[in-house]
């Protein structure tokens, strides 16, 4: 398809195709934090679940996306990025770096933007819980 | 098709016809027709019977006259002819033109000219099934009126105008009547000896002919009268000038002469597989919904609306098919189809819509293959959705 092609770097496209973490810690699972933001209404919305460990680091990630093949691939490539890093370094964590990196076209900065919120929304739990 | 990609997008272009595009290669070279068919000389006048014999092929699909045909680049200059000629014409007469919000943007971004232009447009908005009915365009009329343009078949959802009785509504009431054909010619029978249209656009690329040409049919009788856009030698009785080009023409003719001679075997089998497409899709995905009316429709285009997931995802994800979206989500503004919107579609359906358009070298294993892939990508995306 000449789109992907044109608009995707050959990571975003697996990640797009192939998303890694995708789904949601069973129901009960310690250290789980959940966010979300966006609407469906406004065609992306993005649930984030950080698993953190005692030590204040993030142990491992899952999502639920809806939205356009560029905010599938930032969800997935950003749960693989924050693995192991404190929750400070999670929540400082720029997906728009990350967006830039892959060359995504500029249009697609606002799917970064809801991505990094929906994190920041679960990391605000953990802030507000602690 | 020899690629890997099943292409179901017919309604956007067709490939040429190889006994079509053999027919083209016989005008191009030294040993063809490529002289200039308005030269004198015998080489320009067996290239000038090259052209008429495809004006006539053009007009016999559609049961006009071959005299009452004008080629031009394609549709879209059709479309500019046939409303700017029209409204520049009788401008004496008035300045008001109706037309609907679910036209070809040749004919929509025309009308927005216009208006620019001091014309009025009224726009009629189709109902919940895609159709404009012909009392809507009656009630739209005013004594100043001097165009209705109303397309046969809608591009997007494939749905059908009854232009019979539009054109016996404008007729009575003496005001001119387009319809943009581009895609119902050779995918149903047209007689322009009953019904009561003035202009008629078509496309060649539409049915199997190459890109770059199309025709505008003018009535004689009663005379039709347009203003030029092009000027220049005074070809095509003065109405689109420039040097007809031979082998586009030829093209389109042997490309109407096929669709004429194969339209009554060719159309029940894409009936057949478009629905056998929608069924597959329908059971694979119960929640998917047909946007259009569901028999007042073109034999090849299906257009469906998937709930619940991301139309570009979707779009995207079925990379081995080639179809059209709903959306055009790849721009900085997404700007779901203003043909779903106006059939009353929000912009989440508007924007998870496909259009497949089925076509003379579609089989019925690509159509299983496309509902599969459809499927297994929609029921991918909607696992990886958020509830709710």
């Amino acid at each position: 398809m000449p789109s992907s092609a044109t608009e995707y770097s050959a990571t975003a496209w697996t990640h797009f195709r192939r998303p890694c973490n995708a789904g949601e810690f069973p129901a009960g699972t310690a250290g789980v934090l959940s966010g979300e933001a966006g609407a469906r209404q406004h065609g992306r919305a993005v649930a984030f679940q950080l698993q953190v460990t005692a030590g204040g680091r993030v142990a491992d990630c899952r999502y639920r996306v809806y939205g356009c093949p560029a905010t599938i691939a930032l969800c997935s490539l950003t749960s693989e990025a924050l693995k192991g890093r404190p929750l400070a370094a999670a929540t400082a964590f720029s997906v728009v770096a990350l967006a830039e990196q892959l060359g995504l076209p500029a249009a697609k900065r606002s799917a970064a933007l809801t991505v990094e919120d929906a994190i920041r929304s679960a990391a605000g739990r953990y802030n507000s819980s602690g | 098709m020899s690629h890997k990609v099943i292409y179901l997008d017919y309604a956007a272009t067709t490939p040429v016809d190889p006994r079509v595009a053999e027919k083209m290669a016989g005008c191009l070279t030294c040993e063809g027709m490529f002289a200039n068919p308005a030269s004198a000389h015998a080489p320009g006048r067996a290239a000038r019977g090259a052209v008429e014999q495809a004006r006539s092929q053009v007009a016999a699909l559609v049961g006009a006259e071959p005299g009452e045909i004008i080629f031009t680049s394609g549709a879209t200059e059709s479309d500019n002819l046939a409303i700017k000629g029209a409204m520049h014409f009788y401008k004496g007469k008035g300045r008001h033109l109706v037309t609907s919000r679910i036209e070809h943007k040749a004919v929509l971004d025309t009308c927005k000219q216009l208006e620019r232009d001091g014309f009025e447009v009224t726009w009629l908005k189709p109902d919940a099934d895609g159709l404009i009915q012909p009392s809507m365009v009656e009630q739209a009329l005013r004594p100043d009126t001097v165009l209705v343009s109303i397309m046969h078949v809608n591009n997007e959802i494939g749905t059908l105008n009854d232009i019979a009785a539009i054109g016996r509504i404008t007729r009575e009431r003496g005001v001119l009547f387009h319809v943009d054909a581009a895609q119902s010619a050779g995918k149903l029978p047209i007689d322009l000896k009953t019904l009561l249209v003035d202009l008629m656009s078509f496309s060649g690329h539409k049915v199997y002919g190459p890109k770059g040409i199309g025709a505008l049919y003018v009535r004689r009788e009663p005379r039709v009268q347009l203003d030029p856009l092009i000027h220049g030698g005074g070809h095509e009785h003065g109405l689109r000038s420039g040097t007809l080009a031979t082998h586009q023409i030829v093209g389109m003719g042997a490309a109407f002469d096929l669709a004429r001679q194969e339209l009554a075997q060719e159309a029940p089998q894409l009936r057949a597989l478009r629905e056998r497409l929608w069924q597959a899709l329908h059971v694979a995905i119960p929640r998917a919904l047909l946007n259009g009316h569901p028999s007042q429709r073109v034999c090849g285009i299906l257009n469906v609306a998937f709930p619940g997931i991301e139309g570009e995802s979707l779009l995207f994800a079925c990379e081995a098919l080639a179809v059209s979206s709903g959306s055009a989500c790849t721009s900085a503004d997404r700007q779901p189809s203003f043909v779903l919107r106006a059939l009353g579609r929000d912009d989440q359906l508007a924007g998870s819509s496909i259009r497949f358009s089925i076509g003379r070298f579609s089989t019925a294993a690509e159509v299983d293959a496309a509902a599969s892939i459809v499927s297994e990508e929609y029921h991918r995306l909607l696992d990886l959705a958020p509830t709710g």
